[in-house]
């Protein structure tokens, strides 16, 4: 709200800007405190002090004055979802909808090395590069045989501490494991009763067959030993046992 | 537009994977490995040269630089991205707050001021017309 009533300040009609001989462009006397209820607040000089084009010339003769126009509605402002406004939604959902992965090494799996580490530790960050870009030519030219022979290097492996390019961060390693340990993690409440469900299948499944192996380990005892169906009741709790 | 950076793409692929041969030969040098070695060093300035060709393709693409702090401090740019995109919604949603606020106070005030001063309104209305509904 930038417009400014007179009538706030205890002008009545007559009193109003062109009744006090206010022009265009002429600066406002103080306010005259005829009525002190009214005119506990003065302009602010500031206020009134604007420059002539933010004025409406067709206001200076109603009892209003600085009325501004209006701003443009057509105008984009924060009262519409900008992401949706620049289409956004896919990036909005694809990074802030799932957990984005913390190290370097997971946005680029590929990259051989130990990459999760600062860059100002090695001298390897971009921003160096960026602020002290190295002295080169700008072209690049292929080797001459000449110049190969300064790459003549001596037999053997390596010092341990030039060995960097074998290392790689433990990402898979931490995969592999993750894996295996899903089914050991503590699940959330609905899956104990599908566990639950699928154990009772299971039992379901296995009963037929263990009825099956009691009866056919019955009837091979009792084909065996007709005259001792005393042991074939010791029977059962051996199988359970298995 | 995606053509340029899978161009890119592809040529940074080969070269690391030239590199990382390279440091192959180098961490056990065997005589044997010379001419191998001369090879991939003129194949890592051949690279080079494809890489510098595509810079001419990418001149409209601006990166930010905070992005690249992300990657100097071993973390995911993709996290940057991330954090500007909350930081927009959250901003938004205080400025539409804060717009929301102010279209009330206008209607309250107004709707006030006519009670109280209902033939300067009637005017201010005339000039400006009815406001819209909050």
């Amino acid at each position: 709200m930038t417009e400014i009533f007179s009538s706030l300040y205890g002008q009545t009609e007559a009193q109003g800007p062109s009744a006090m001989g206010f022009g265009p462009g002429k600066p406002l006397p103080p306010p005259v405190p005829q009525n002190p209820v009214h005119m506990a607040v003065p302009i602010p000089h500031q206020l009134v002090d604007e420059g002539p084009p933010l004025r409406k010339p067709a206001a200076m003769n109603e009892p209003f004055y600085l009325v501004r126009e209006l701003p443009m509605e057509t105008e984009l402002t924060g009262n519409t979802n900008l992401i949706t406004h620049y289409n956004l939604e896919h990036a909005y959902n694809k990074f802030c909808g799932k957990k984005v992965k913390e190290k370097l090494s997971n946005f680029l799996p590929e990259l051989p090395g130990m990459i999760d580490t600062q860059g100002l530790q090695d001298g390897s960050s971009l921003r160096s590069l960026i602020e002290k870009p190295p002295v080169c030519n700008n072209s690049f030219s292929p080797l001459t045989g000449t110049m190969l022979t300064g790459f003549r290097l001596h037999t053997g492996p390596l010092p341990e501490q030039y060995r960097l390019m074998h290392i790689q961060p433990p990402k898979k390693k931490s995969k592999h494991k993750h894996r295996h340990h899903r089914p050991q993690d503590p699940l959330p409440p609905e899956t104990p009763s599908d566990s639950d469900h699928k154990k009772k299948k299971k039992k379901k499944d296995d009963d037929p067959d263990r009825k099956k192996k009691k009866k056919d380990k019955k009837k091979k005892k009792n084909r065996h030993s007709p005259d001792h169906p005393g042991t074939t009741s010791s029977q059962p709790s051996s199988s359970s046992l298995r | 537009m995606a053509e340029k950076f899978d161009n890119l793409e592809e040529h940074l692929e080969k070269f690391i994977e030239n590199i990382r041969q390279l440091g192959i030969i180098v961490s056990d040098f065997q005589p044997s490995s010379q001419t191998g070695l001369n090879q991939k060093l003129n194949l890592m300035i051949t690279g080079l040269q494809d890489i510098e060709k595509c810079r001419q393709q990418l001149n409209d693409i601006h990166v930010p630089l905070e992005a690249f702090e992300y990657i100097d401090q071993g973390r995911n740019p993709q996290l940057y991205t991330k954090e500007c995109l909350e930081r927009a919604l959250a901003k938004n949603e205080q400025v539409k707050g804060k717009i929301d606020t102010m279209t009330k106070f206008k209607s309250l005030l107004i709707s006030e001021l006519g009670k109280v001063f209902p033939e300067e309104m009637a005017k201010y209305k005339a000039i400006h017309g009815d406001d819209p509904p909050s």
